[in-house]
């Protein structure tokens, strides 16, 4: 049961590097700022959903299982906010120009 | 963004009491969860709960919004796809060496009013597949970016509308 746990952990931790990767690649190949909020926000949160997936096995009760989700909501919440704050402040600064 | 720091007048002050309390027990558990309990950090906890409560009196009016928790239930079991496709979408665009965008803007025609929950929904979409709102035109519609434009961002926000308001109105 354990190798079946810590099996799970490796593979769900190494997507969500692999997201995070490719949010990375995207806010450096991707042509402008909105496009850049876009890799940002969708992939980077889906990375860090697959870490705390890959984690809750090794949680030592459930209380840090529920930090863990927590923490992710938490995350969420915050990335899509200063999403549509950066966005707007972007819209802003175009029509200025 | 309709913000207003004002404190909500206390014409219904029992209503504001019931609802300060809710979201300071709410706050309370989170704190618990997020740093654990210890007697020291009591005073922290304290300012921070204090805080938060009355940020989000502020922000947030209770009786704002009518809350439907069937539908919260339904949106959120909705939410890890969408996150799960809208991740693969952008993570194979960005790995893609022909990087495969047709960035763009769309008009989107929302049914929800100007307001708070409008604003929750804007939120909510810029976590989903392709779309992020980035304002309100003169006429009222949303501008919403889109990475593909030649998806089909529109008949995927108004399916996304309709759940988000079965969750959540202005009251």
């Amino acid at each position: 049961m354990r190798v079946l746990f810590d099996s799970f952990t490796v593979l769900a931790v190494s997507a969500g590097a692999v997201f995070f990767l490719a949010g990375t690649v995207g806010l450096l190949r991707f042509p402008d700022s909105l496009s850049r909020l876009h890799a940002l926000t969708k992939a980077d949160n889906l990375g860090l959903g697959l870490v705390v997936l890959g984690l809750l096995p090794q949680a030592t009760g459930p209380l840090v299982a529920l930090k863990l989700i927590t923490v992710w909501l938490l995350a969420q919440l915050a990335g899509a906010i200063v999403t549509q704050l950066v966005a707007r402040a972007v819209r802003r600064e175009n029509q200025e120009a | 963004m309709a913000t207003s720091w004002r404190m909500p007048m206390a014409t219904d002050s029992r209503n504001l009491l019931a609802g300060a309390t809710t979201r300071a027990a709410g706050f309370c558990v989170l704190w618990l969860v997020l740093a654990g309990y210890s007697l020291g950090d009591l005073p922290a906890a304290a300012v921070a709960v204090a805080g938060a409560t009355f940020v989000s009196l502020c922000l947030l009016p209770p009786g704002r919004w009518r809350v439907s928790p069937l539908g919260v239930a339904r949106l959120a079991l909705r939410f890890p796809g969408q996150a799960v496709m809208a991740g693969v979408d952008v993570a194979r665009r960005a790995l893609d060496p022909r990087l495969p965008l047709r960035p763009g803007f769309v008009t989107y025609a929302p049914r929800l009013p100007p307001g708070s929950a409008r604003d929750g929904f804007c939120a909510l979409a810029s976590l989903m597949p392709g779309t992020l709102p980035v304002g309100t035109n003169e006429d009222g519609t949303l501008l919403v970016h889109c990475l593909d434009i030649g998806q089909p961002a529109a008949a995927q926000l108004a399916a996304e509308e309709a759940v988000f308001m079965r969750a959540v109105r202005d009251g």
